[in-house]
């Protein structure tokens, strides 16, 4: 068996249900130790990825969640102040100072590693770093995160060049809320991921909640579908279905009826207009009309 | 055999970026590198290898579809065949008359427009008509636009930012001050809000019936897109066009041209509802609370006016405020009456003239809002 072929196989047992283009960008990312970007809609399982790839690695996940604002101090470095604060009192009472004390407050246990420098220092197997949600920070610090990428190696001026002893397995993610660069998506590897087929939705329901039997799996996932088709300003995505699909079993339901769906239909669909809209179309009867 | 794959991973990358797409040396090693990593033993998984390399964004999946098909299928034929479709560096074609005039004019009146304006042909001039302006008088408006970013961009946000000034005390930079003082925090340090950047989504329509005023408008966007980081424009006729990239040149004559070579449906009919429709579709991600929508566009639409309300009412909900300019609400004896337009009303949170340099300062404050 190959290793694609292999990590499939894998990724399978880690209840993460994958295709073929999944495991070959994962290959290709682990085999070329290049950052694999990931984009797609909202709920399709991207940030899982980077979980589960920890879990095959037998190795650490280490996230950093982006937001607007978010600068190098918070994702690199800060030194804890209060502690150097306090060690600073304290030696003036035992009557210490002078640039004795100063090199000790500025060394490593008074550094407070941030994400980034956490995956660069890390001991043991190369981590996966996880960058989530890479389009809600600003492009200023696109333009840093790509210089950490490129040697993953940081200099704190009071201690030195820190190097990563092995490149972290690096995932970037994005919802696509602002064009990234040129640069960066040069520098990465670049994974699609679409909302999935109906099989695949069918097997990942199977897979993550067993409690749900094949004709309501089959209907839920059927019903997902299509509203995805519908014009909805919300579009469900998989942990949607997910969440409807426990949702159900809780309720023992083994039938989508039109009551139990107008009655749980808040899981999968989070939009009040969209809701709404729906609710006609309960009422009318023309939802839910069973399996495509 | 490995000559020959370097070869095909070469030739491969040379086709893409004859297509548009950008690939480079760097990518071409690393496509190499992935055919030889092992597991690339069917066609599917070559093609599956070669697009997590080489691709770098949705819309060139399309575009490497077609040519890795082709070039496995019939290699030589690649090597003769033009670019069919080709994204991004804009071929000169024949452009359309509206447009290669202004560029033109604009070139040609850099000559005139040494005669700086007095202050009193100012006043006259914040109350023309656009459908009356002259290309040297689109300076203005570039100040203006401008001039607004500026306020757009100084907006306080929730998160803070150290300085030497402020409201508050920013604890940690003073401690870390005070060190060189033997821990007496003798330089108090300040925080203060950052500013917020606002973002704005600009949808101008280029149709027939906005000729005369989408010049302005779209030089409007042009200085606004230059000012502040995140703006979209796009523009519409009978169909939706993004052109963020195009305005982004550090010329507007040339942005100008870049437009006219790739838009294809200048001045020709409106059909506001479907484009928005598209837009909903393809870009309704790059709307979020923080967005200010702006549509530009004078209501005249030939579409279906269910659709326009419909799509109208998506945006609302998305947007943090829906703002149409309509260059005729300047004339004073226009009522919104088309069925378009009707349909449109309910869900603006704000309906203003968009015709001279007066309507366009009263953005500012629609904006800021």
């Amino acid at each position: 068996m190959d290793r694609i072929a292999q990590l499939l196989d894998q990724l399978d047992r880690e209840a993460y249900v994958a295709d073929p283009a999944i495991a070959t960008s994962l290959h290709l990312a682990i085999e070329l130790r290049k950052p694999l970007l990931v984009e797609g809609h909202a709920g399709v399982g991207k940030t899982e990825i980077a979980k589960v790839l920890a879990r095959l690695l037998g190795t650490e996940m280490i996230r950093l969640q982006c937001y607007e604002g978010l600068d190098a101090s918070t994702a690199l470095y800060e030194w804890n102040y209060a502690r150097q604060l306090l060690h600073i009192r304290l030696q003036e009472r035992d009557g210490h100072s002078g640039p004795d004390a100063e090199a000790r407050i500025f060394s490593e246990p008074f550094l407070l590693k941030r994400p980034l420098l956490q995956a660069i220092a890390h001991e043991g197997r190369a981590p996966v770093l996880l960058v989530d949600e890479i389009d809600r920070s600003d492009e200023e610090f696109e333009a840093f995160l790509l210089e950490v990428l490129s040697d993953f190696q940081v200099t704190v001026p009071e201690i030195g060049t820190i190097r990563a002893r092995e490149r972290p397995h690096v995932i970037l993610t994005s919802n696509r809320s602002r064009e990234l660069s040129d640069a960066l998506r040069r520098r990465c590897l670049y994974l699609f991921i679409d909302y999935p087929s109906f099989e695949k939705e069918l097997s990942i329901v199977r897979r993550k909640v067993p409690g749900a039997s094949e004709d309501l799996a089959t209907q839920i996932v059927g019903l997902v579908q299509r509203l995805r088709k519908a014009k909805l300003s919300k579009v469900p995505g998989i942990s949607e279905t997910l969440d409807w699909a426990s949702a159900l079993v809780v309720l023992h339901a083994s039938q989508l009826t039109p009551e139990l769906t107008a009655e749980t239909l808040g899981c999968v669909v989070k939009d009040e207009a969209d809701l709404r809209k729906l609710r006609v179309e309960i009422e009318a009867g023309r939802l839910p009309a069973g399996a495509p | 055999m490995t000559a020959d794959l370097v070869s095909c991973a070469v030739g491969l990358c040379r086709e893409l970026r004859s297509r548009g797409m950008t690939v480079t040396t760097a990518h071409a090693m690393d496509a190499v590198r992935a055919l030889r990593c092992g597991s690339i033993v069917s066609r599917q998984r070559a093609y599956l290898a070669l697009r997590c390399v080489l691709v770098g964004r949705p819309e060139e999946m399309e575009i490497f579809d077609e040519v890795f098909a082709a070039f496995f299928d019939h290699p030589r034929e690649t090597e003769h065949r033009g670019p069919v479709r080709v994204i991004r560096r804009p071929q000169r074609t024949e452009s359309p008359p509206a447009l290669s005039n202004w560029g033109s004019e604009e070139e040609g009146a850099s000559s005139e427009r040494e005669e700086v304006p007095a202050a009193s042909d100012r006043a006259a001039m914040a109350k023309k008509d656009f459908s009356t302006f002259g290309a040297d008088e689109l300076e203005q408006i570039q100040r203006l636009a401008r001039r607004i970013a500026r306020r757009l961009a100084a907006r306080p946000s929730r998160r803070w930012k150290s300085g030497r000034r402020g409201p508050r005390v920013d604890l940690r930079r003073t401690i870390r001050r005070s060190l060189s003082n033997a821990g007496e925090p003798l330089e108090l340090r300040f925080r203060r809000r950052k500013p917020r950047k606002t973002r704005i989504v600009a949808i101008c329509d280029v149709s027939g019936s906005m000729d005369l005023y989408s010049r302005f408008l779209l030089q409007f966007l042009y200085a606004l897109q230059g000012t502040v980081a995140r703006v979209e424009s796009f523009v519409f006729s009978t169909e939706l066009r993004r052109v963020t990239e195009l305005l982004r040149q550090p010329d507007y004559a040339q942005a100008l041209r870049g437009l006219s070579a790739e838009v294809h449906d200048w001045s020709g009919g409106t059909r506001i509802g479907e484009c928005l429709a598209a837009f909903n579709r393809d870009w309704l991600h790059r709307v979020d609370g923080r967005t200010v929508v702006v549509i530009l566009s004078d209501g005249w639409d030939t579409g279906d006016p269910a659709l326009l309300g419909a799509e109208m009412e998506t945006l609302r909900h998305r947007s943090r405020r829906l703002i149409w300019l309509n260059p005729l609400l300047g004339s004073p004896d226009y009522e919104p009456l088309t069925q378009g337009m009707q349909a449109a009303l309910p869900h603006v949170s704000v309906f203003a003239p968009a015709h001279n340099l007066t309507a366009l300062r009263a953005l500012e404050r629609h904006l800021l809002a």
